[in-house]
């Protein structure tokens, strides 16, 4: 009968008093890195005192076996409450049956001791086999480290069975490992900036160094960063005994270990200054932002090394279509940066001396979702902190961020603008929140990292993968104005970070002062703000109020005003829910957001005529125009406005109406009164004519037959019967941007056919051929739909049918044809789909249903 | 005890979850559903196409409660729901055998 081990009962109490002296210099200020040492060595002679005692009693010398330390154990780096990783290695199979039995009573006296113990035995030959699925114990095999027993085993594994199976596993473990470690980020949203934050496993947690000192040593790189003396790697050891500093206080005060760092235990560790040297004091959220910027050291080097060795994975032709690619973008355009392996590269460094080059390689990336390399943002933060380089255009100017926000992919721009510095640079505001901690019961994310996680939710709707934003992906597609919209979201939580009761009031303050600073219009400015303040409503009424119920839907319009606005709000409040944290955004919340923008979108169309303007009720608006048109009588701005649907004054400024009437002081002179302006990447032209026959047709026979294609179309008219049309158009072989003079020859083309000077069947000769020739790339399917119930005046007819060039003017000729006139019109294009909704009377009365069947058949046949 | 299943408005979550806690009720457990009763669903068109809205939205509350609160609580949520349209939802209510606290194994009304 074997002896039992009374030599160790003394062990159990010497154990203890060592764990609470190290504690109690934890305490007392000890570093991360001493308490882990100590803690180390304390296993160390544990364990080396109870192997030793257990062969004693076994009346063994132990020959044959050794026992090994791995992991985080192994590199020397055990945190209270961790588990001690060990291997019991057998020289063969005849060892392995010998010792064991051992391993179990082994760690049951190490579990009496007080260590938690995950152990396993392996023969020497079966190291030399590569376990596929199980990475996790090659990887643990990289940090061994023997502690006990015959050190020739240990020897003839590191000399002969593992130099030669390392050589073949580098490769699979390197992919392995990559794959890993894709996937822990994935799980955590890949971000550092999370409210409670892992501290081990989360990105900029200590995994990503460990897995980045795993990666270098399967790559063969000779460079060992724990002992490197370059810059980074002081700011790497700085990060690392930050986070392990952490991390023995959160084991120690959970007594287990559980890494993640709560709101409680922020505050905690703030209070006593953990992990910092100065005496100042700071509160949880300063703390945190400590936290913060050491895991962005960690996270950002491990990102860049696996880019590296991503990029040397791509494929030969890969390389060889990206060259090519590269080649063409080199000498066609001189840029100072190129696309190389799916990333854009600086390629002439000195050229980013000039801020505009590096605004013009951001606006590429938001242009084409083409991220900028970690090593061309290294680049570029050398260039920014070095003062003594010199540099020019440092300041921004509005087109130019608007370019970046209004692209189709801003977050890839932002993302790096935020890691750099330049989006506080830019947007001074967004520093308040600067890795900031809210403490709130739903929100995963600091509040930056939340706002910048809004707009990659919009920019991933181009190509939605999630179910979720299905619905959406029209609307981001035709959203107008993108640039205020991502404007708003960056600015809509920047109060949380201000000394202010409501945040929505700090963010509005916000806005102030960047809207001076980037020389926002004031259209812009009160478009930014009402994104704003209005932000939580559209949550507010979808979780508070019954969306079926049509006063609701009513009161929602109300504050709304227009489609576009609310386009613009319902992408917000889609962004702000789902950013909020993976599952915020459920099905349910989705689906009642969307039927409360389906509602409201339907009460703007069919409810036109319902709501008129009453100009002598107006007498703020009146104040305003004439603030913008001095000369005029109130009399005159009175008889202009009276009788136009409400919406003329949610789609158009007091300075535009000023214009509009500033035209219709000159109907006497001419009949027909236009007046074109470029707008965003396309022109406006507003017309005022008193009504006439077929005039709709007429103005968009001539856009067609200048090849223009009108994209969106309002046209109203006021009691007096003065019509004012809208139309934005698009300038397809770009005949007026180029050639300016062209312009006064276009207006008059306009009135001449308007005015029935000149006819417009030679005009559209050929071009509309030619249009029809071609094959739409996505087809759609004609519907025409009648209302009657919506407006007590007029009969609605929507329809959607494929757009093509001169729609708009076939529609409206076979309007005319038939003697409907077009009380409002509402025109809009989604892709290739027009969605056209026209306000019809016929004899100053709603159409008669045998007229509506004839006109379904004329429309049919124009549309077939 | 008896588990009150309560199926009503989403607008009307905010005003009952509040009648509740005032009359000393704190643990809800609460789900989003969707469904209909007699109130069916009804038809969108947006666009030009046809969106039928049959399973309308809903909140579902669950509440375990000792015998003698289950009238005041019932009382409360039909006071607070109740808008007297079709589709104000339903009350279920059945028997539960026992509960446990899983932090300190406690059985029974105690465990609640």
């Amino acid at each position: 009968m074997a002896e039992s081990p009374t030599s160790l009962t003394a062990l159990g109490p010497q154990c203890e008093a060592q764990r609470e002296r190290i504690l109690k210099l934890f305490n007392g200020g000890a570093t991360a890195q001493d308490t882990l040492r100590q803690l180390c060595e304390l296993a160390d002679d544990s364990i080396q005192k109870v192997f030793t005692e257990l062969l004693r009693v076994r009346g063994s010398a132990g020959q044959g076996l050794c026992l090994l330390a791995l992991g985080g154990y192994g590199r020397e780096m055990l945190f209270p409450y961790s588990d001690l990783d060990l291997l019991f290695l057998f020289c063969n199979e005849k060892a392995e049956l010998e010792f064991r039995p051992l391993i179990s009573e082994f760690s049951r006296v190490l579990w009496d001791l007080g260590f938690r113990v995950s152990s396993a035995g392996r023969t020497l030959e079966e190291c030399r086999r590569i376990e596929g699925d199980n990475a996790e114990f090659h990887l643990a095999m990289l940090d061994r480290r023997f502690l006990a027993g015959d050190n020739s085993i240990f020897v003839k594994l590191d000399a002969k069975i593992l130099s030669g199976s390392e050589r073949q596993t580098r490769s699979f473990l390197l992919t392995e490992l990559q794959r890993l470690t894709r996937e822990r980020l994935a799980r955590y949203g890949n971000t550092i900036f999370h409210l409670e934050p892992n501290v081990k496993e989360a990105p900029g947690g200590l995994r990503d160094y460990h897995a980045l000192l795993w990666m270098r040593q399967l790559a063969g790189e000779r460079r060992d960063p724990r002992i490197s003396p370059v810059n980074e790697d002081e700011l790497t050891r700085n990060a690392v005994e930050f986070l392990s500093s952490i991390r023995c206080f959160l084991h120690y005060s959970n007594a287990r270990n559980d890494n993640t760092l709560t709101y409680e235990l922020q505050a905690s560790a703030a209070e006593r200054s953990l992990g910092v040297d100065d005496n100042l004091r700071r509160n949880a959220a300063e703390w945190m932002r400590l936290y913060f910027r050491h895991a962005r050291t960690l996270n950002r080097q491990l990102l860049r090394f696996v880019e590296q060795k991503a990029a040397s994975s791509i494929s030969l032709r890969q390389r060889l279509i990206n060259a090519t690619i590269r080649a063409k973008s080199d000498t066609s355009n001189g840029k100072a940066f190129a696309m190389r392996d799916s990333l854009l590269e600086i390629t002439n460094e000195q050229a980013f001396a000039d801020r505009n080059v590096t605004f013009e390689m951001l606006a590429e990336a938001a242009r084409t979702g083409v991220p900028l390399s970690r090593d061309s943002e290294r680049a570029i933060a050398y260039i920014m902190t070095h003062p003594e380089l010199p540099q020019r255009n440092m300041r921004i100017t509005w087109p130019v961020l608007s370019e970046i926000l209004g692209a189709d992919f801003p977050g890839v721009a932002l993302r790096p603008m935020h890691r750099l510095g330049l989006l506080i640079e830019i947007l001074p505001e967004f520093r308040s929140i600067d890795s900031l901690v809210v403490r709130d019961f739903y929100h995963r994310y600091t509040v930056d990292e939340h706002s910048l996680r809004t707009i990659e939710h919009l920019q991933d709707l181009a190509e939605p993968s999630d179910p979720l934003g299905f619905h959406f992906t029209p609307i981001w597609r035709t959203v107008e104005r993108r640039d205020l919209l991502i404007l708003a979201l960056l600015l809509h939580d920047v109060g949380k970070g201000m000394p202010v009761d409501n945040h929505v009031i700090g963010s509005l303050q916000a806005l102030e002062t960047a809207a001076d600073r980037l020389k926002l219009s004031p259209e812009e400015k009160a478009e930014v703000s009402f994104l704003i303040e209005h932000h939580l409503d559209m949550s507010a009424t979808v979780q508070r109020r019954d969306i079926f119920d049509p006063s609701t839907v009513t009161a929602f319009s109300a504050i709304v005003e227009n489609q576009e606005r609310l386009q613009r709000l319902s992408l917000l409040t889609y962004a702000d829910i789902h950013a909020v944290n993976p599952e915020a955004l459920t099905p349910w919340k989705a689906e009642m957001l969307w039927q409360l923008f389906v509602a409201t979108s339907n009460h703007f169309s069919r409810s036109i005529d319902r709501d008129r303007l009453h100009a002598s009720d107006e007498a703020l608006l009146l104040e305003k125009v004439r603030q913008q048109a001095a000369w005029a009588s109130k009399a005159d701005v009175e008889r202009f406005l009276e009788g136009f649907p409400r919406r003329y004054l949610a789609v158009h400024s007091p300075a535009e109406i000023a214009a509009h009437f500033a035209l219709y002081q000159n109907l006497g002179a001419e009949p027909v009164q236009t007046e074109i302006k470029p707008s965003h990447h396309a022109f406006t032209l507003t017309l005022l004519s008193a009504d006439r026959p077929a005039l709709f047709a007429a103005i968009a026979g001539v856009l067609a037959a200048w090849g223009m294609n009108i994209m969106k179309a309002d046209a109203f008219a006021n009691a007096a019967g003065v019509v004012l049309d809208t139309f934005h158009f698009v300038d397809l072989h770009r005949t007026l941007e180029l050639n300016p003079s062209e312009i006064p020859r276009f207006r008059k083309s306009i009135a001449d056919v308007v005015n029935n000077r000149q006819g417009l069947e030679p005009l559209l000769k050929g071009r509309l051929a030619a249009s029809l020739a071609r094959t739409p790339k996505v087809a759609v399917q004609t519907s025409l739909n009648f209302d009657d119930a919506s407006s007590d005046q007029c009969t609605l007819l929507e329809i959607i049918t494929q757009d093509r060039a001169g729609l708009l003017y076939e529609i409206g000729s076979a309007l005319a044809r038939i003697s409907c006139n077009i009380e409002v019109a509402l025109i809009d294009t989604e892709g290739q789909k027009a969605i056209d909704v026209f306000y019809l009377t016929s004899e100053r009365r709603k159409l008669t249903p045998q007229k509506q069947e004839l006109l379904r058949e004329v429309l049919q046949a124009t549309l077939a | 005890m008896m588990k009150v299943e309560a199926i009503i408005q989403p607008s009307r979550f905010e005003s009952v979850k509040d009648a509740l806690v005032e009359i000393g009720i704190e643990g809800i457990t609460v789900t989003e559903v969707r469904g209909h009763g007699r109130q069916k669903g009804h038809k969108e068109i947006y666009r030009g196409r046809e969106y039928s809205v049959d399973l309308l939205p809903k909140v579902k509350l669950e509440i375990i409660l000792a015998d003698a609160l289950v009238d005041r609580v019932v009382e409360t949520i039909l006071k607070t729901a109740k808008t007297g349209k079709i589709g104000d939802g339903k009350i279920f209510l059945s028997r539960i055998e026992d509960s446990i606290r899983i932090r300190n194994e406690e059985r029974g009304e105690s465990a609640l």
